[in-house]
């Protein structure tokens, strides 16, 4: 049974399906495959239309270009930051198997600029590791190398090279006293602060395959944001990161209803967030257990035979 | 569109600028600069106005209208438009003010605008470092405000774009990628913080629209352009833009480690004006900055607007009254040298 606030937050996103199958970011404009993804996850989160789902998937094959990316839009191929996100959508889905595969190819090959670091009193992350930027050649950074890892390790690629480097990239810019900043660590020897969304996702990406005391202060500071997070593009980013290590909140549904309450005051959220937020209060152990396919291993139970 | 430009019939080159001008001249030509008009023509002059406001009770709205009346903004030329306020919201954190422009910043503009009859006004931002731009609005104060005066707020960052031909060619992007309210309104007003910068030396009205150039196709932070390099970025943006209107909050502005790691600066003021070139030199100077040291400054001279001293009119307070020198920090390569001396 699903509960009023989301029932509707569901017929909203569904609503807003377009002819084309995608899913627009805001009411009323054209679809786009980050959106898209996000609603194909969060309608199959909670059962809700099947052949909603397939359309939406269908319309994420449209937007694949040749070489496997699925970018922002087709005017701007170099920025293909989505691609990891329809790799979620089409998982375990045997009729776009070969879409994900081209994906996951294109990832594979795919990096940012990537140099030794002149002066580490300037910028204080390792600026040699290859991880994924936003754009095609620029730096990589926090939340493009966090989602293409995600996609890797539920491809089952976690041992790939790659994969090693972009949790090496993670672990790297991590804080000294905890979370992550967008990517940078110090600049001119001063720590920039954490932020909750990009801490939230580097946690979800570094779950089953990183040791626990690795990222104990990043959970901790994660933990005491919480309460007061009310938004939800960072709740739902929280419920899942926190989720994936096996710390989702006990009190997740009183959270996300008084975040969908918050629309009162704002006007309704755009359908990204409104999906993500979903994703978030349904998954039980973080952004995977929302996908089809088996569980990586518990995160808790992986730290203990490290 | 209005131009903010007014002419001098007056031109003096020294032995050295003739020689970089014989040097320089084919690529300042490409670049939209004409050596000829550098030589022959006449200078660009513009107005500022700076108003001096203690604190953030002060009647702000008051303030910013007597700023339009110095500057020659009346109602008939705001009737009707619509207006979008661009606010600086690059990283905020809860309880710390000197970070963003401040919330009665924003709502003494929006009150002014909409006093002088325009037609709608909205505040948008792209924050370069967050994409929860909705926690940004909350952490900065400035959501509260919004809502109380239902003034409707945008997100830049995820916003369908427009493609534009660079119009500054001062980068190797040949188009730049705006969102697609720019083409949606008729003024686009910087409403900056008073900062110093750790790369660009100085962050005012002109560095602000950084922020205008969506995440989705630019990353965060706004990687594309740091890449294509930030004084170049920002002359583009400017010229490709054609803003029309500038408010730098330096009632508190940052000085030291900025844009987001320094310590407050109580400087009391509000400087304005049409054109931002100026509007940032005469913030410059009353930070005790050498705007012709600041690169994006330099290379927007003479083009975008002027930034010598004698070519601004000043209105308002005179800067040397709120001078008010900010602390830079001589490890960081962008602060050297820049100290107005």
């Amino acid at each position: 049974m699903i509960q009023e606030p989301f029932r509707h937050s569901l017929d909203l996103l569904h609503s807003a399906q377009q002819p084309n199958g995608g899913f627009p970011y805001h009411l009323g404009e054209n679809s786009r495959p980050d959106a898209t993804a996000w609603a194909i996850m969060a309608l199959s989160a909670y059962a809700f239309d099947h052949e909603s789902c397939n359309r939406g998937r269908a319309y994420l094959a449209s937007q694949q270009a040749n070489d496997g990316r699925v970018s922002i839009s087709p005017s701007h191929p170099e920025a293909s930051w989505p691609t990891p996100l329809a790799i979620f959508a089409w998982e375990s889905i045997s009729q776009y198997q070969e879409a994900q595969s081209r994906a996951i190819d294109y990832l594979i090959g795919f990096t940012g600029q990537h140099f030794s670091n002149p002066d580490p009193s300037i910028i204080g992350h390792d600026t040699s590791i290859p991880g994924w930027p936003w754009i095609a050649e620029t730096h990589s950074w926090v939340v493009p190398t966090a989602l293409a890892l995600l996609a890797l390790h539920k491809v089952g690629l976690g041992t790939h090279p790659r994969a090693k480097a972009g949790r090496h990239l993670l672990l790297n810019r991590q804080l000294p006293n905890g979370g992550w900043n967008y990517g940078s660590t110090t600049v001119f020897n001063r720590e920039l602060p954490p932020l909750p969304e990009c801490t939230a996702i580097a946690l979800q990406a570094l779950a089953g395959h990183t040791a626990i005391h690795e990222i104990a202060q990043s959970l901790q500071y994660l933990s005491h944001e919480l309460p007061r997070l009310r938004t939800p593009i960072s709740l739902g980013w929280t419920l899942l990161g926190l989720g994936a290590w096996d710390l989702k909140p006990t009190n997740t549904e009183e959270l996300v209803l008084a975040c969908l309450q918050r629309q009162e005051r704002y006007g309704s959220y755009t359908l990204l967030s409104l999906a993500l937020l979903l994703c978030g209060a349904n998954a039980q152990q973080g952004l995977y257990s929302l996908l089809p396919g088996p569980l990586p291993q518990s995160p808790t139970s992986f730290a203990r035979h490290q | 569109m209005t131009t903010a430009l007014t002419q001098k019939d007056q031109v003096t080159l020294t032995r050295r600028q003739f020689l970089q001008a014989c040097l320089f001249g084919g690529g300042l030509a490409v670049s939209g600069f004409s050596l000829l008009h550098w030589f022959m023509g006449p200078r660009l002059t513009a107005q500022t106005f700076i108003g001096q406001a203690k604190t953030y009770e002060a009647d702000l709205a008051k303030l910013i209208r007597q700023g339009f009346q110095e500057l020659g903004i009346t109602p008939s030329e705001i009737k009707g438009k619509r207006i979008l306020l661009k606010p600086n919201l690059v990283e905020p954190h809860q309880s710390l003010s000197h970070i963003n422009t401040h919330p009665l910043v924003v709502r003494g503009a929006v009150e002014t605008f909409l006093s002088m009859g325009a037609g709608s006004v909205v505040v948008a931002e792209g924050p370069g470092h967050r994409h929860d731009t909705l926690l940004v609005l909350e952490e900065s104060g400035l959501a509260d405000v919004l809502y109380e005066d239902r003034i409707p707020f945008q997100d830049l960052n995820t916003m369908e774009g427009v493609i534009m031909p660079n119009l500054g060619g001062q980068t190797s992007l040949t188009s730049l990628t705006f969102p697609r309210i720019v083409q949606e309104v008729d003024w686009v007003v910087s409403l900056a913080k008073m900062k110093t910068h750790h790369w660009a030396g100085a962050t005012l009205s002109m560095k602000n629209f950084f922020g205008v150039m969506p995440g989705n196709y630019y990353g965060w932070p706004k990687n594309v352009l740091h890449h294509a390099g930030i004084p170049q970025s920002i002359v583009d943006i400017n010229a490709t833009l054609k803003p029309h209107f500038a408010i730098v909050d330096g009632i508190i502005g940052m000085e030291g480690d900025g844009p987001i790691m320094g310590t407050p600066a109580h400087s009391g003021v509000l400087v304005m004006g049409r054109n931002l070139p100026a509007v940032d030199a005469t913030c410059c100077r009353i930070m005790g900055i050498n705007p012709d040291k600041i690169e994006y400054l330099r290379n927007a001279d003479q083009w975008l607007g002027p930034i010598h001293e004698s070519l601004i009119e000043q209105r308002g307070e005179a800067w040397k009254q709120v001078y008010r020198p900010f602390a830079l920090v001589p490890e960081i390569p962008a602060h050297q040298g820049i100290r107005l001396t």
